[in-house]
């Protein structure tokens, strides 16, 4: 029984290191802010809610476990409201997207909108 | 009134998981804690009278169809994601697309929101004013009307059915 638990915790542990590796490898590689969002905030919040599952596995229903399982769900809660809160703050300051960016119909409608307004 | 005293039983068991001991007096401790967080945020938020709660426990098996849902979009995309990230060679072509949303209510709508940036690959930028549009950045915009389609079919659909 200990071994089963132990063996699914690593995989789980393994899975979230890789996911944060994966993640922290798009930060250096992909071009432009938005682009990088999408490589920190999801795929490597993906792999610390691994890690944090792998703790909850392995320590079970003791105190760090419950501790480990309410700092996952507090990440996945809290991770998509930063990605966003940062996004919308870098398109309003006027970030440029990257060139070969195909379409962007954000810009397009806030330029409506002010048109509309004169 | 009503209302505020199960939010703050809520916090209270919220408190108990975070503090890892799960105790009669702990549990009261983070019940005064949350009556005090409700108390000083109370401004911020109007409060609904008349929550029907009979509802939300009607709803329960749709919400956790939602999650299951949710949890494999999310596994899919992170791989089809760390698939771009690691090809040597970069091939992406990303944008930020408009889409319509039938969804009227705000839970429904932070929901789709937030499940939109939880799944890698595509980024909640902005709701239009009349709430009647979302602004989506997508990591792989070349055809942004199946785009639309996929939002539509598998989110959107399974939000409204939890959440309205």
């Amino acid at each position: 029984m200990t071994t089963a638990t132990d063996i699914i915790g690593n995989v789980f542990f393994l899975a979230g290191i890789l996911f944060v590796f994966v993640g922290m490898v798009g930060l250096l590689r992909l071009p432009d802010v938005y682009n990088r969002l999408h490589a920190t905030t999801k795929i490597a919040t993906l792999g610390t809610f691994g890690v944090m599952l792998s703790i909850a596995i392995k320590a079970g229903f003791s105190t760090m476990g419950l501790k480990a399982i309410t700092v996952g769900i507090f990440l996945l809660l809290t991770a998509p409201v930063v990605a966003h809160m940062v996004a919308r703050a870098a398109h309003r300051s006027g970030t440029k997207m990257w060139t070969g960016s195909v379409i962007d119909e954000y810009a397009e409608d806030n330029k409506r909108e002010k048109e509309s307004q004169i | 009134m009503r209302q505020y005293i199960v939010y703050a039983l809520a916090l209270g068991i919220v408190w108990c998981f975070v503090s890892g001991e799960a105790s009669i007096l702990n549990f009261m401790v983070g019940s005064v804690l949350g009556i005090l967080i409700i108390w000083s945020l109370k401004k911020l938020y109007q409060p609904d009278e008349n929550v029907p709660y009979k509802n939300i426990i009607a709803r329960i098996p749709k919400l956790a169809t939602f999650f299951a849902i949710l949890m494999i979009e999310i596994t899919k995309a992170s791989i089809l994601v760390a698939k771009i990230v690691l090809w040597p060679k970069l091939e992406i072509k990303p944008g930020i697309v408009a889409i319509p949303l039938r969804a009227t209510k705000d839970v429904s709508i932070t929901a789709i929101a937030n499940t939109i940036s939880l799944t890698p690959g595509t980024l909640t930028i902005d709701v239009s004013d009349d709430l009647a549009k979302i602004y989506v950045h997508s990591i792989d915009a070349s055809d942004p009307e199946a785009l639309k389609v996929s939002i539509r079919d598998k989110l959107e659909k399974y939000v409204l059915e939890a959440f309205e």
